[in-house]
């Protein structure tokens, strides 16, 4: 061993957090990943922006596997939805056509407000469904979005509605499978997402994505979901029900914003108290909803 | 392990640890201006350009960059031969202590290079996460408007 890379060695210690780190792959293809991820037994990780496994303190790690170069990176619509591939990048994401075009730019209108640009510039679409953090925004969005996902595993493929991903332990299922695709449904109507942060940089401290149907004068369908609670975007199927049926407006949201506190479930964390996100939850929402409204009726509300 | 890189320009064939960080490679190539700050991405002090993308050096693995280009501060200008936007930032006065220097003037190159008439609140966007603790930023904001003039009146090089 070279004394230059004995030095870049003695770095390695200093700067990473990831000090197990033995090998890194570059796979070519899904097959060798997963075989890769199964032969570390727990050990080895999928990596494609690699933010959150730079950031993580995982001292069991021994293996990364690359799959930047497995043609994972693309988003294309169809039938009015949209597939996106595990590893685009936010930014490819936000500046993609057809992304442009899902739900009149709903999804930039998230993705400005996710972290900064040169964060977007790396991390990928897989790699915030993987990671899953419950403060994060995308994940409460992918909820209310009705967002669907494919995965590989070495038993085959397989899909699934990421809302029932979620509430099984989902980490442990892609320790060996690679995540390959999230599918968006598509929605007629208009989807509007609002978050309490004091920047874009910050993390939420609530967050909330609301979808809404209007035929007729009255709502046809509602998607609600509320995240950073501080757990993880969930739906809110009581809202859900009560919005069906009724005609949008300032009566409706302050019957909305009334029954918020008594109703949502939110908790306490480091960053903020239960009792200030029951208390701003209602206003959140409401903001959200009539946004949500506003867009569908052309701003006739 | 051997990785080539494209670094500012030049070809280079070096070797990594795999779970080294881009950061570490580009300060032990020589690339004082990349600097290490939090080490979590959340400062924005070791912003680099990756594929004309603007990235922090600390997230990223060494052996990610593998046959990509890479480019630093060192490879937009020096004191002998200065960037517009170094120019810029010495000219709006947006440089204190110059710890974050480097990483405002390549989150603004990126800027600068995909819109050449960015709004005040554009450029706010694309500093956002990049920390001063100096300036106030509103001099880093005024300096990059000015490189953004002297671009559409061709004064960049």
């Amino acid at each position: 061993m070279s004394y230059r890379l004995g030095c870049g060695i003695v770095r390695v210690v200093i700067n990473m957090r990831l000090k197990g780190i033995r090998r890194f792959h570059y796979a070519r293809d899904l097959e060798e990943a997963l075989s890769l991820l199964s032969a570390y037994g727990g050990r080895g990780a999928v990596l494609a922006g690699g933010l959150d496994l730079a950031r993580s303190a995982r001292a069991d790690l021994e293996g990364l596997i690359d799959i930047s170069g497995l043609g994972l990176s693309y988003v294309r619509a169809e039938g009015g939805g949209l597939r996106i591939g595990a590893t685009t990048t936010l930014t490819d994401l936000l500046e993609s056509r057809p992304a442009r075009e899902y739900l009149g730019g709903f999804l930039g209108e998230v993705l400005r407000q996710v972290a900064a640009p040169p964060l977007r510039n790396q991390a990928t679409f897989g790699g915030a469904v993987v990671s899953a953090h419950p403060w994060a925004d995308i994940p409460t969005v992918l909820v209310a979005l009705g967002a669907e996902v494919s995965f590989q595993d070495e038993a085959g493929r397989h899909k699934g509605l990421l809302e029932e991903l979620w509430e099984k332990p989902f980490r442990h299922i892609f320790k060996g499978a690679v995540l390959t695709e999230v599918i968006l449904p598509p929605w007629d109507g208009a989807f509007a997402f609002a978050k309490l942060t004091r920047s874009a940089y910050d993390i939420a401290l609530l967050n909330c994505a609301c979808g809404l149907g209007i035929q007729d004068g009255r709502i046809s369908w509602a998607r609600v979901a509320l995240g950073a609670t501080p757990r993880r975007g969930r739906r809110l199927p009581w809202l859900e029900d009560l919005l069906v049926g009724k005609e949008p407006g300032p009566g409706l949201w302050a019957e909305v914003k009334e029954l918020v506190p008594e109703k949502v479930e939110v908790g306490t964390d480091r960053r903020a108290s239960g009792d200030w996100r029951r208390a701003v939850a209602g206003p959140l929402l409401t903001r959200c909803l009539a946004r949500a409204a506003r867009k569908v009726t052309g701003g006739n509300l | 392990m051997k990785i080539y890189l494209e670094l500012n320009g030049k070809q280079r064939y070096e070797e990594v640890a795999p779970g080294e960080s881009l950061l570490s490679l580009l300060r032990r190539l020589g690339m004082k201006s990349v600097k290490q700050g939090c080490a979590t991405g959340d400062c924005g002090a070791c912003t680099v350009l990756l594929d004309g993308r603007a990235v922090r050096a600390c997230t990223v693995f060494a052996p990610q960059v593998r046959g990509r280009r890479v480019t630093t501060l060192e490879g937009l200008g020096d004191v002998d031969d200065p960037h517009p936007l170094q120019e810029a930032f010495v000219e709006a006065g947006a440089v204190q202590c110059g710890f974050c220097t480097p990483g405002m003037i390549m989150v603004a190159y990126e800027l600068l290079s995909r819109n050449d008439n960015p709004t005040p609140e554009e450029v706010r966007e694309a500093i956002s996460g990049n920390l001063c603790r100096c300036t106030g930023y509103v001099k880093i904001v005024d300096a990059i408007l000015l490189a953004a003039k002297w671009k559409r009146e061709g004064k960049w090089r």
